[in-house]
């Protein structure tokens, strides 16, 4: 692209900032309020797809875990897993009510607070609601939830793609105990502890398991930009979690249009410090 | 924001007409500032202390009576113990509220450095502030919060003094020039609190201690905590509605929102919400955008 196709670069940058100077000396034109967490850039990248922000909003919610869910015992943890996934479903509920009320058809950078405790799991989401400029109001059922950021956003829709909504999954698994002897004859030994490596696995078919029955029922092709969290929990080091959560994609035209990038090369030279052997 | 009131230090004043100027401007938002026709003319603060006070107005010690009534308007919610069971131990009631006189005081100390460093602008003959930075800190630990607003005067080059307040941006350098190119004007950085505070119920607490809906049903499933809930979505409400009130029909942009929790004791805790941003206002409508090229960096 040539400056001369490129509008932000057409313009008389001085002149457009004294008219927009001029422009505070009279009251505001009313127009509705928005507010959004998105930067100037994520909002131009929005714009250029006929798309525009609504409002900042959030959704959360905070589920008790029973107690003695932690102790010692086999297989997974479901009373865990059941309050994670009860906390990722009303939060989520609460941000479709959130966006569906300011305007928005979907809610797009969703930051994503998520805490285990021993005994509740907290979940906070928070990210700005958008629509095609100037849309009508759609139903809570209609708007979708993206942890996407607008930039990705963007680069989806312009290649035939649409975000249909969060796929999450959770499991929380024993790690079974040695038997003594076991214990005893591995104690000198480099060894895999296979209780904790099948109880990862465990742990994980759990969660991809359930975030792909989400996404395949929002009627999803796939999750794209999916976070992974996994580990032993720092308050139960005998119970391992996984959890997975990303956004489900659809094609939304005929065929994937293909991007076809432009390769750039960079013609800044890298950072050299001053060196003085140069000098010699 | 408010309007500055006009005491300025001497020694500011001595400063400011010294002739070179202050800033703190990188040197690439220095750059940007240039080209679009700002010439920097000083780093301008304002400093404001507070002390809490009445921060623990309404505290622990008033429970065990009746609930606190609420001032009107604010955001108020009790919870009613279902079992029937009195104790000294037990809770008979919980209750989230707004905390208004926190919030009243941290806009009051807020408000104040603001418009100290307005004053400053305005003594050198600025049109705007650019690259504000906020800092909200302890000095000590007797509950003294002291609000820094710091931020770089600019002059148009050439224009006559502005008839209106300096307007101000947390942004600068060439995120501040693509405010402009897309249409939009700054009028003023947005600051906003909210404080609630949470009386846990008997209910609350049995659930954040994973015993379920009494202290006797450790076996039920999960359960939500809705008084918890109901508490963060109301501080969270709470901060973008005093946003709001601010916006006067112009947009906010790169809203910045903190959540902090504290606990004073058990089952008494605050929810504070930060909420930072940009007050923008549109000049003039969007021109029309060519869809970005993707691109791919050989390097």
């Amino acid at each position: 692209m040539t400056t001369a196709d490129d509008p932000m670069h057409a313009l008389d940058l001085k002149a457009e900032v004294r008219r927009a100077m001029a422009s505070l000396e009279t009251p505001a034109p009313y127009g509705g309020s928005t507010t959004s967490d998105l930067s100037i850039d994520e909002e131009l990248n929005l714009h250029s797809i006929g798309w525009e922000p609504v409002e900042l909003v959030s959704g959360l919610s905070v589920v008790s875990v029973p107690w003695g869910a932690w102790n010692w015992g086999q297989g997974e943890i479901s009373a865990a897993s059941e309050a994670h996934e009860q906390a990722f479903r009303y939060a989520i509920a609460r941000l479709h009510n959130d966006a569906a009320a300011a305007g928005g058809h979907g809610v797009v950078g969703v930051h994503i607070a998520r805490s285990v405790h021993p005994r509740h799991i907290e979940l906070a989401l928070l990210g700005t609601a958008v629509r095609p400029i100037g849309a009508s109001v759609v139903t809570e059922h209609d708007v979708f939830v993206s942890d996407l950021s607008a930039r990705d956003f963007t680069l989806l829709m312009v290649s035939g793609w649409q975000p249909l909504g969060l796929a999450y999954g959770a499991s929380f698994v024993y790690a079974p105990r040695r038997s003594v002897g076991a214990v005893l004859q591995q104690r000198s030994q480099n060894v895999e502890l296979t209780n904790f490596t099948e109880a990862m696995y465990s742990a994980r078919e759990g969660a991809m398991e359930r975030m792909q029955a989400m996404a395949l029922a929002l009627k999803g092709t796939g999750v794209v930009d999916v976070t992974v969290i996994e580990g032993p929990m720092p308050f139960a080091p005998h119970a391992v979690e996984f959890a997975s959560w990303g956004t489900v994609v659809r094609r939304a035209t005929d065929v994937h249009r293909r991007l076809h990038p432009r390769m750039v090369v960079s013609l800044d030279d890298p950072v050299v410090l001053f060196d003085a052997r140069t000098l010699s | 924001m408010g309007n500055p009131s006009g005491d300025l230090p001497e020694a500011v004043e001595r400063r400011f007409a010294a002739g070179a100027f202050s800033s703190g401007l990188s040197v690439p938002d220095f750059a940007a500032c240039l080209d679009m026709g700002f010439e920097p003319i000083g780093l301008v603060q304002g400093f404001c202390a507070m002390q809490w006070g009445w921060y623990t107005m309404g505290g622990a010690f008033r429970r065990g009576f009746s609930p606190y009534g609420g001032a009107p308007g604010d955001y108020l919610e009790n919870y009613q113990c279902p079992h029937g069971m009195r104790s000294a131990e037990h809770r008979a009631w919980g209750q989230n509220y707004e905390q208004s006189w926190i919030e009243g005081a941290w806009r009051e100390g807020f408000t104040s450095a603001y418009s100290r460093m307005l004053e400053e602008a305005i003594a050198l003959g600025a049109h705007g502030v650019v690259g504000v930075l906020d800092t909200v800190g302890e000095i000590s630990d007797l509950g003294v919060i002291e609000f820094h607003i710091r931020g770089t005067a600019i002059r148009v080059t050439g224009a006559p003094p502005s008839p209106v307040t300096p307007w101000t941006t947390y942004l600068a350098g060439q995120r501040l020039t693509k405010i402009f190119e897309a249409g939009y004007v700054p009028v003023s950085i947005i600051a906003s609190v909210a404080s609630v505070r949470v009386w846990a119920s008997c209910i609350t607490e049995y659930l954040l201690e994973g015993l379920g809906m009494s202290m006797w049903a450790a076996n039920s499933g999960p359960a939500e905590v809705e008084q918890m809930v109901s508490a963060r979505t109301a501080a969270r409400e709470i901060v973008r509605a005093h946003a709001r009130q601010q916006l006067d029909g112009d947009a906010l942009h790169g809203v910045d929102v903190l959540v902090s929790e504290r606990e004073f004791e058990r089952g008494d805790m605050e929810i504070q919400c930060l909420l930072r941003g940009n007050r923008l206002r549109r000049f003039k409508d969007f021109d029309p955008l060519p869809v970005p090229q993707p691109t791919v960096r050989l390097s």
